[in-house]
C-alpha cells in the first residue's frame, strides 16, 4: 500500500481561511455578508449554501476545531473535547433527562451516530396542515432531501461491519415478526468501528466537519472558533451583527468580539438559538416555549454467548413498525465506562454486573414527544431547559421499554435490565406484562436524549412561533434560524437530515429576499 | 506519593478519595490499583463542568461527608471519610436509593469515578476490549477500501 493509502482522505482536508478564537491577543471586529452563528448541521450547510451564492460568510462557533486524526476512543478525552459541558447537560423535570450536544466545529454532527432519515410525511404534513406553513408537504421537500442525501452521503451499512449484538437484535425482532429497517447513515465506506459518539478517526462518518465546513471554507467563508456568540445586535429594528466573546480552551473569557452582518443567521441549536434570542432581549411570546426532546430509554440485554458489543458497526438496524405511533428502537453498544453510568450498584455489586460487559446488548427506544418543555434564562443568563413528559409519553415509554425487552428476550436474554428504579430487572419474557403494569412513576424513569427541538418553532403566526415560514425571525429583518429549533414539532426519527434540509430550503429563499 | 488533584480544593480532595475507596468496583478481576489514575482523569474533567455544577460540586462532597448523623441508616456520629469501608459503602447507597437531589448527587459522582474506572487502559484489558488498536487497524483497513474502490 502506497503511504499516500495508509491514511483516509478525510485525514488530510484542508482547513483554510480559520482563525483560532482561544489565540487572539486583543478584542476583534469582523465583517462579512451573512454570520453564521453554531457549525453543526444546520450552521454548516447554511454557510455553505450562502458562500455558494457568493456571499462573504462568517462561521462563529464556540468550540474548538478537532480534526479526524485527533479522534481518541477514549470517552473521557472525547467528552472534554467534543461534548458541550463535557456531556453533563440536564433538562430539569419529573424525571430529568440526560442531554448531550456536540461543541466544536462540525457540532454535533461529530459526535451523533450519523443517522440519516428523511421527516416522515406524516410530519410534513402537519408542519403544513395544522401549522398551515407552505411549501413543506413532502412532494416540495423532495428535492432538499435529495440534496442533502448527496452532501451527508447517505448509504447502507456493509452487511460484513455487522457485530453479533446487531444480528443478535435482527434476529429477535424478526421472531417477533417486526421486520426492521437498515439504517441510513452518512458515511462513505464505514468499516464498523463504532466510534461514532467520539468523533470518527476512520474518517467514514460524512460529518459536517468533513463535508460542508470545508466546503463552506473553500469557497471562501472564514471560520472562528472559541467564539461565544452572547446577543444579537440591532440598528432601525434590524438585525446588523452579534457581540461576545473570544474564550480559551476552558471557556473563560479572554476577549470580546463584534461582528457585523446584514443577515445573521443563528444555527447554536435548540438550547442556545433560544437563548441568545432571550439575552438578545427578542422576546416572541413562543420563544422558549415548545421544546421537544425525544426521550430515549435504555435497556440492556445480559446474553449467556459472548457478544463482544465493542465489535461491529454502530446501530446498523432501526425498527420503525411502531413509528407512525410514536416510537423508534434500535440497538447500538457503547463503551465500557458509559454503560457503567447507567448499571446498577455499586462497590463488588457493579463490577459483577460489568464483568459481563462482553454478554450485554444495550438498545433504547426513543418517544416521538408530545409533552412540551421550555428553554429560560438562569441567573448565570445561559439558557436553562425543562420539560414535562405528558401521560401519552410516560405511557409510549412503558411501552417502548416492554417492546425492547422482548425483543432482548426473543434473541436470547437471560435478564433484561430496566431503566425503572422500582422494577430494574425481569428474568424471563413471561415477566414483560410486568412493565405494563408497572406503576407509572415519571421519577423512577431514567431517560436520556441526544435530540431536542422546536423551542424556536416555524409558525405562519407571529403569535404562535417565533421564525416565518423562511426560518426568519417575525418582525426582526435580518435574523434567521437554522437549526432544530424551528421544527414545529417532534420529528419522531433521528433530525440531522430534517435540519439540513430546512436549512437548505431557507437558505435558497433567504437568498432570494 | 498521591499526585495533589489541581481543580478541588485539598478537603474536597479527600473526601473524594474516600468516595472512591467506598463505592469503587472491587471483586470480579477489577482489584486493579489504578486510584490516582482514575483521580487524575475526574481532576482533568472537573474543568470542564459547566460553571454552576463546578462552583456546587465541593459543596455536594461536603453533604456527603456531613450526612451520617442525618442520613445514614442506623444513624452514626462521625463523618463519612472515618465509617468503616462496609459502612461507608452502605451509606453511600443509601443516598443512591434516595432519589430526587441526594441521588442526583451520588449519581454524578459515581460517574465522574466509574467512567474514568472503567476507561482506565488496565480495566479495559481485564474486559479483552481493545478499542484503540481496532481503531487503528480499521483507519488503515478503510484507507485500503478507499484505494480498492477508487481503482
Amino acid at each position: 500500500m502506497s503511504a499516500q493509502a495508509a491514511l483516509p482522505p478525510e485525514h488530510s482536508i484542508a482547513y483554510p481561511n480559520v482563525e483560532r478564537g482561544a489565540d487572539a491577543a486583543a478584542d476583534a471586529r469582523y465583517q462579512a455578508d451573512v454570520i453564521v452563528v453554531g457549525s453543526g448541521t444546520g450552521g454548516a450547510t447554511t454557510a455553505a449554501a450562502f458562500a455558494e451564492q457568493g456571499k462573504q460568510v462568517l462561521i462563529l462557533e464556540e468550540g474548538a476545531l478537532h480534526l479526524t486524526g485527533s479522534f481518541s476512543t477514549d470517552p473521557i478525552t472525547a467528552l472534554r473535547r467534543l461534548y458541550r459541558d463535557a456531556g453533563t447537560s440536564m433538562i430539569m423535570g419529573t424525571p430529568p433527562i440526560v442531554f448531550a450536544e456536540g461543541e466544536c466545529v462540525g457540532g454535533s454532527s461529530v459526535i451523533n451516530g450519523g443517522m440519516s432519515w428523511r421527516t416522515p410525511a406524516r410530519v410534513l404534513d402537519e408542519w403544513t396542515g395544522e401549522h398551515r406553513l407552505p411549501d413543506l408537504a413532502p412532494a416540495d421537500m423532495e428535492r432538499h432531501f435529495a440534496r442533502a442525501e448527496q452532501i451527508l452521503h447517505v448509504e447502507l451499512q456493509r452487511e460484513e461491519t455487522w457485530g453479533r449484538h446487531s444480528r443478535l437484535f435482527l434476529e429477535g425482532a424478526r421472531k417477533l415478526g417486526w421486520e426492521p429497517e437498515q439504517n441510513r447513515r452518512n458515511m462513505r465506506s464505514c468499516v464498523g468501528l463504532n466510534n461514532c459518539a467520539l468523533g470518527c478517526p476512520t474518517g467514514a462518518k460524512q460529518s459536517m466537519l468533513v463535508t460542508e465546513i470545508p466546503r463552506a471554507l473553500r469557497l471562501g467563508a472564514r471560520l472562528v472558533t472559541h467564539a461565544r456568540v452572547r446577543q444579537v445586535l440591532f440598528s432601525g429594528g434590524r438585525a446588523v451583527g452579534v457581540r461576545g466573546f473570544l474564550v480559551g480552551e476552558r471557556r473563560e473569557r479572554r476577549h470580546r468580539f463584534e461582528a457585523r452582518a446584514p443577515l445573521v443567521v443563528l444555527a447554536a441549536g435548540a438550547r442556545h438559538t433560544p437563548g441568545i434570542l432571550l439575552r438578545s432581549r427578542v422576546r416572541p411570546r413562543a420563544l422558549g416555549r415548545h421544546l421537544r426532546t425525544h426521550p430515549n430509554a435504555k435497556v440492556v440485554g445480559v446474553f449467556d454467548e459472548r457478544l463482544d458489543p465493542w465489535i461491529g458497526a454502530h446501530q446498523t438496524h432501526q425498527l420503525h413498525r411502531f413509528l407512525d405511533e410514536g416510537l423508534l428502537i434500535a440497538c447500538s453498544a457503547v463503551p465500557p465506562g458509559m454503560l457503567a453510568i447507567g448499571l446498577p450498584g455499586l462497590g463488588r455489586e457493579h463490577a459483577a454486573r460489568m464483568r459481563g460487559y462482553n454478554h450485554m446488548m444495550t438498545a433504547a427506544c426513543l418517544v416521538e414527544d408530545s409533552g412540551e418543555g421550555r428553554v429560560r434564562l438562569g441567573l448565570d443568563r445561559e439558557p436553562a431547559m425543562s420539560f414535562r413528559l405528558s401521560a401519552r409519553d410516560i405511557e409510549l415509554v412503558h411501552r417502548g421499554v416492554a417492546m425492547t425487552a422482548e425483543i432482548m428476550f426473543a434473541a436470547g436474554a437471560r435478564e433484561v435490565l430496566l431503566p425503572f428504579a422500582h422494577l430494574p430487572q425481569i428474568s424471563s419474557a413471561d415477566e414483560l406484562a410486568r412493565i405494563h403494569a408497572l406503576e407509572r412513576r415519571p421519577g423512577a424513569i431514567e431517560l436520556m436524549t441526544v435530540h431536542i427541538m422546536g423551542s424556536a418553532r416555524m409558525s405562519r403566526d407571529p403569535g404562535d412561533g417565533v421564525v416565518d415560514a423562511d426560518g426568519q425571525v417575525h418582525g426582526i429583518p435580518g435574523l434567521a434560524v437554522a437549526d432544530a429549533s424551528l421544527f414545529p414539532s417532534s420529528v419522531g426519527v433521528n433530525p440531522q437530515e430534517s435540519i439540513m434540509a430546512l436549512a437548505l430550503r431557507n437558505a435558497e429563499r433567504l437568498g432570494r429576499a | 506519593m498521591p499526585q495533589r488533584m489541581t481543580a478541588l480544593g485539598p478537603g474536597s480532595e479527600r473526601i473524594l478519595r474516600a468516595c472512591f475507596d467506598a463505592i469503587r468496583p472491587r471483586g470480579s478481576g477489577f482489584d486493579q490499583a489504578i486510584e490516582e489514575d482514575v483521580l487524575a482523569q475526574v481532576d482533568a474533567m472537573l474543568p470542564h463542568l459547566p460553571p454552576t455544577l463546578r462552583r456546587l460540586f465541593p459543596v455536594g462532597l461536603r453533604l456527603l461527608e456531613w450526612g451520617p448523623p442525618l442520613f445514614a441508616r442506623p444513624r452514626r456520629l462521625a463523618r463519612m471519610s472515618r465509617l468503616p469501608a462496609a459502612q461507608a459503602l452502605e451509606y453511600l447507597e443509601g443516598w443512591q436509593l434516595a432519589g430526587g437531589l441526594r441521588g442526583g448527587l451520588l449519581l454524578g459522582v459515581r460517574t465522574l469515578l466509574f467512567v474514568a474506572f472503567y476507561q482506565h487502559p488496565e480495566v479495559l484489558r481485564s474486559l479483552e476490549v481493545d478499542w484503540e488498536s481496532r481503531a487503528a487497524l480499521l483507519t488503515r483497513e478503510r484507507a485500503a477500501l478507499l484505494a480498492r474502490e477508487a481503482q
